[in-house]
């Protein structure tokens, strides 16, 4: 507990002029990916049969209009289900790591904390649902 | 308390926890203010406050527990706990504790009296005793955010005024940009560092030239980052507008505690990560410093709204702060540090004169409605001409001894211009305080009412008296505990 | 002892804050009975005051105790003989403050007296005061309750009078407080004798151009509080806006707190730069000498008639000062105190102008000699004191400066002696003005004369006058070693850092004279 000693999880390479080196397999990926999609266009579009039709030209987007103005008014309501929803989901996204080292956890001590956790989480949920925040017509 | 509820779950607590209890505790009370303020109907929400008090006081009593230990660093040296994080947390906590007592009846009259207040400046206070007590980039970084996320709405707490909207999006605007800024410096100190931990980072400064391209990059990018949090010139554009947008206890609470953390934020990375780069940034610190003090004091002689004319003057306060960095001596840290904890109380206090002249339909922050102040509320007056002496830096109250700690360093390292230039800026800082003071005592009072004292405001006001009395009297004891956060390690092994 | 002294005052003045406001006859008569009994317990200082004290015992009723220890200060108190006279001085002049208050104060009645008592507290502490810090922090007191009594109670344009007061004073102060830590982080001490100790045996040695720069930054705060020509400016302002009571403290008291640190502090601690810049000093005395005796005389505004003359009178002091011998020097303490009495009871005798009429315009008044005979008598002796007439205090005290300073320098002497002569113009024609000729001004027939509690207090000044005219070696006495000491400090240091630096050293030559004058100065301080 004592001194200053650090762990995997925070060290990676120094950065030095030759650093750029460590992005090699990145370009590698970028250079496959942009390849492969050019070969799937085109062969589709050689292969492909074409029978087009006015439904089919026009823009898909669920539930909205596709023709209109762009600027039409949201009601705010999307924004707090939408925000309410990364919120929670990301915070679920947690339980990954947890599930990964939960072996090596002392006996119930992970349990126990991720309890406390989801305590916290349920604090969060009352609190929204009490607000009426998940309320539609309010 | 928690770790009894926990022991008797049977549950065994690694040892870390402990150094963690007192944000922990915070936590806790935060989330349970939220709960809470669903059981009670509008008359009795000032147990909100209570139970914010009650929180603070827990989290003392474990802050209290730690202040004998040396450097203990856990969680991977994410955090370390020493002396300087100590000081700093007891700092907050006393900060946190004034600005509730000062809110309660502030917000009645506001009418926004919510749960969330309490819970979001909880929540502020954890962020700062992170941040005072992180030793890795990313715990510092969380701790900034917490703080300055809880501020931006706390600053735009009062929704039907137009002005606490503009602060709070101004505030919200520019901060996101600083952090932003700040982050990128922090992503260049890990590439250059290889790691996100502090004295890791320092060995890594320690072993390159100081003319390095990227030392520079990430010296300007992270000092434009915590310039702009302490508000200090050319980054402090924002401070009076949020100054006097948000609600007035939130200002003082702003210009207090979240200075201060963000000042040791300032000190640990300076002194740590930074110091062996010290010839590339002092002069900058010097002109920031000079610049501060000439725009805040200048700034605050025309200004007619006293929570305006406070914004300046704290924009002056943090030059003279800064300088105690410039001269790098232990009575440079001291006198930061001594600086700090005299200026949560003093300048509290003249928030709290301020709050007392907010009464219904009066929004009382001009400096016209201190008018004859000396009749209609003699006690008012006094306390307030005890606070402005000592924001001007007058013996005997406390604010002086701040300055003379400054004015100590800055002569022993030899920077004698800089220390007539901080001695000089007194006079208009002198000025514009008795400005203030000219109108609470010589001018005639017009209709305004006598203003009221509630029992919680009277008990901040008589602490933050008390406070700079005896602390300007017989400071020894207080110098000596601003003087324990020079025995912690990072302090200790660039004063050596 | 000296602490019962210091802080009585102040006691009084919390004790009186518990009286009710409404009983204003009360409140005056406890402020006057706080401040005699204060000016009783301090009759003690001057029976238990030995005029030569042993070599060890430089400072009398000496106290000290520990207080803080990060900035090492201690309480320390003491009183010499330069001290002594303006506690007194101090102590004398409080009682009528509270008097020719009695009418004209009548607004806020108890905080004025809550505050005149504090001021005195703080004037006091600053003369007893040997701690340098604790000397800064009552020099900074002083200003608090000067800045009310002239923003509260003072005439049309107070708050402007009372601002500039402030930043006047503190600007200066500011950059002593700054040399005193300078000092400080030079020497490890805030104590007054340890730093002189250290310097004048040799164990701290400062170089020439730190103590040039400690020298002008103590000599600014004094120059401007004293004040020294070119920095006079608030002066008037200050004097016209204060009430009486603000006036007479402000010329009694106050202005000699300048020349006092002059003599305590920048003489000893910085004998050098004192010799190298006694000439410019001395000149600039000499300008305000003159300017302030011509524009004392062109004033249509009696109050404001004084305040000049105030320049001109304290620019002999300084005068007598930095012509650096033991007779200009005991001229100089002694001006301080006729100034003090003599001027204090011109700003007496204008407040009681002013309590009737409400105007201290000189063409408003004419002819009181025939409403008002007593009035007109006791004021023409108070005039001629200050004119410095033989036989009446001012004259000593202008006498021994010029004789100094001719010692010195004849020309200093010569041209600081038209001053005398202009005084006495701009003194007697003002009188004349006021006094004689025919009434002018049909409301003055009616003027009442003299109330028994003003022709007290004119009275006491004027019997002071006359003591301290035929019996100056009473004074001079109790002040001769001090000033022996002062110069001794002086000499030691100079002949040993010409004995240093001989090639270099031009501006030291003066020592020469002080050796001669420094044997001579008791006996030439009894004419």
């Amino acid at each position: 507990m004592t001194g200053l000693h650090s762990h995997r999880y925070y060290t990676s390479a120094t950065m030095s002029p030759g650093y750029l080196g460590n992005y090699a397999p990145l370009l590698i990926h970028i250079l496959v990916a942009m390849a492969l999609a050019g070969v799937l266009l085109s062969l589709s579009a050689l292969v492909g049969p074409h029978r087009p039709s006015r439904e089919k030209a026009q823009a898909y987007e669920c539930g909205m209009r596709p023709t209109g103005d762009a600027r039409h008014p949201f009601d705010v309501k999307f924004y707090l289900v939408a925000i309410l929803f990364i919120l929670f989901d990301v915070e679920a996204i947690f339980f990954y790591p947890w599930a990964y080292v939960y072996r090596n956890l002392p006996r119930l001590f992970g349990f126990y904390e991720m309890l406390l956790y989801i305590g916290i989480l349920l604090v969060g949920y009352i609190y929204l649902l009490k607000k009426g925040a998940l309320d539609w017509n309010k | 308390m928690v770790q009894d509820l926990l022991s008797r779950l049977g549950m065994q607590l690694p040892k870390e926890f402990a150094l963690i209890l007192p944000q922990v505790q915070l936590g806790i009370f935060a989330l349970g203010i939220l709960l809470t303020d669903f059981l009670l109907d509008r008359k009795s929400r000032w147990w909100n406050a209570v139970l914010a008090l009650a929180g603070v006081g827990f989290s003392g009593k474990a802050l209290w527990n730690l202040r004998n230990l040396e450097d203990v660093s856990a969680y991977h040296s994410s955090i370390v706990v020493d002396p300087f994080a100590v000081f700093f947390g007891f700092l907050f906590l006393i900060s946190a504790a004034l600005v509730i007592l000062l809110s309660v009846r502030y917000l009645e009259i506001e009418d926004e009296h919510h749960g969330e207040f309490y819970a979001l400046l909880l929540l502020a206070t954890i962020g700062m005793m992170f941040l005072a007590t992180g030793s890795d980039l990313i715990t510092l970084f969380l701790g900034l955010e917490t703080m300055a996320l809880s501020f931006y709405v706390l600053t735009g707490f009062l929704r039907h005024r137009k002005a606490s909207n503009e602060g709070a999006l101004k505030y919200v605007l520019l901060g996101a940009f600083s952090s932003g800024i700040l982050a990128y410096g922090f992503s260049l100190m890990y590439g250059i560092g290889g790691s996100t931990n502090l004295a890791r980072i320092a060995q890594a400064y320690a072993e390159r030239s100081p003319g390095d391209p990227l030392v520079l990059i990430s010296l300007v990018t992270v000092s434009a980052g915590v310039f702009f949090k302490i508000a200090a010139v050319p980054f402090h554009m924002w401070a009076p507008d949020v100054y006097e947008g948000a609600p007035t206890s939130i200002t003082a609470s702003i210009s207090v505690a979240s200075k201060a953390a963000s000042f040791a934020l300032l000190l640990r990375i300076f002194c740590t990560a930074f110091w062996p780069i010290r010839p590339n940034w002092e002069m900058v610190v010097a002109g920031v410093a000079v610049a501060s003090m000439t725009i805040g004091n200048f700034g605050a002689i025309t200004q007619s709204n006293l929570k305006r004319l406070l914004a300046y003057s704290s924009i002056g306060h943090v030059g003279y702060m800064l300088l105690g960095l410039v001269a790098g001596t232990p009575d440079g840290f001291k006198g930061i540090a001594f600086y700090l904890l005299v200026y949560v109380f003093m300048n509290t206090g003249a928030f709290a004169i301020v709050i007392l002249l907010r009464r219904e339909g009066v929004i009382g922050e001009d400096i016209e409605d201190l008018n004859g102040l000396i009749s209609r509320r003699p006690v008012a007056a006094i306390l307030l001409l005890i606070f402005m002496l000592s924001l001007a830096g007058i013996p005997p109250t406390a604010g002086f001894i701040g300055k003379y700690f400054i004015f100590l360093s800055l002569i022993e390292t030899g920077h004698y211009v800089l220390a007539v230039f901080a001695a000089l800026y007194i006079a208009p800082a002198l000025y514009y305080y008795f400005r203030v003071v000219v109108h609470a005592w010589m001018r005639e009072p017009g209709g305004a009412a006598r203003p009221t004292i509630s029992v919680a405001q009277g008990v901040a006001l008589a602490a933050c008296t008390l406070f700079i009395l005896v602390a300007g009297l017989l400071p020894d004891r207080f110098i000596n505990f601003a003087g324990t956060t020079l025995q912690s390690q990072f302090l200790q092994m660039i004063l050596r | 002892m000296l602490t019962v002294v210091t802080f009585l005052p102040l006691a009084g003045g919390l004790l009186l804050l518990f009286v009710d406001e409404e009983l204003k006859e009360t409140i005056r008569r406890g402020a006057m009975a706080v401040a005699v009994f204060t000016f009783l317990v301090s009759l003690d200082l001057l029976a238990g005051f030995q005029s030569s004290p042993g070599e060890y015992h430089v400072y009398q009723f000496e106290e000290m105790r520990h207080w803080m220890s990060s900035p090492p200060i201690s309480y320390h108190l003491g009183l010499d003989g330069l001290s002594l006279w303006l506690v007194l001085l101090t102590t004398f002049l409080t009682p009528f403050c509270v008097l020719c208050s009695w009418h004209g104060v009548d607004r806020r009645v108890k905080e004025f007296h809550v505050l005149l008592l504090a001021l005195e507290s703080a004037m006091i502490g600053v003369f007893v005061a040997l701690d340098l810090f604790l000397f800064f922090l009552f020099f900074e007191a002083m200003l608090i309750p000067m800045f009310f009594l002239i923003g509260i109670w003072g005439h049309e344009r107070r708050i402007y009078a009372a601002v500039k007061f402030v930043l006047y004073t503190m600007a200066g102060s500011i950059l002593m407080l700054v040399a005193i830590v300078a000092l400080y982080s030079q020497t490890g001490s805030f104590d007054f004798p340890v730093i002189l100790q250290k310097l004048v045996s040799g164990r701290t040695t400062l170089t020439m151009p730190t103590e040039r720069l400690l020298f002008l930054a103590f000599f600014a705060a004094f120059a401007i509080k004293v004040p020294l020509f070119p920095l006079h400016t608030w002066l008037p302002d200050a004097h016209v806006e204060a009430p009486t009571a603000g006036s007479v403290i402000l010329a009694g008291v106050l202005l000699k707190i300048g020349t006092y640190g002059i003599l305590r502090f920048c003489l000893p601690l910085f004998p050098r730069a004192s010799v190298e810049y006694a000439p410019y000093i001395a000149g600039l005395a000499i300008i305000g000498i003159i300017y302030g005796a011509l524009v004392a005389m062109v004033q249509p505004d009696y109050k404001k008639l004084v305040a000049y003359s105030s320049v001109s009178h304290l620019g002999f002091v300084v005068l007598g000062i930095f012509s650096l011998n033991a007779v200009a020097i005991q001229g100089a303490i002694y001006q301080m105190l006729n100034h003090g009495i003599s001027t204090g009871g011109l700003f007496l005798a204008a407040g009681m102008l002013y309590d009737r009429r409400h105007t201290h315009v000189i063409t408003e008044f004419g002819g009181l000699a025939t409403p008002m005979p007593v009035f007109a008598s006791l004021f023409l002796f108070v005039c001629l004191s200050s004119a410095g007439l033989p036989m009446l205090n001012g004259f000593i005290g202008e006498f021994l400066i010029l004789n100094g300073a001719y010692l010195t320098n004849p020309w200093w002497a010569t041209l600081a002696a038209t001053g005398v002569i202009l005084s006495a113009v701009y003194l007697l024609w003002s009188y004349q003005r006021l006094i004689y000729g025919p009434v002018t001004v049909e409301k003055n027939r009616e003027l009442p004369d003299a109330s028994g509690r003003e022709r007290f207090s004119l009275a006491a000044i004027c019997v002071m006058a006359l003591v301290m005219g035929v019996a100056s070696p009473l004074f001079t006495a109790r002040t001769e070693a001090t000033v022996t000491r002062i110069l001794q400090s002086e000499m030691t240091r100079n002949t040993r850092y010409e004995a240093v630096q001989r090639p270099t050293g031009a501006a030291v030559p003066v020592s020469v004279p002080l050796v001669a004058a420094g044997a001579e100065g008791g006996k030439a301080g009894r004419p």
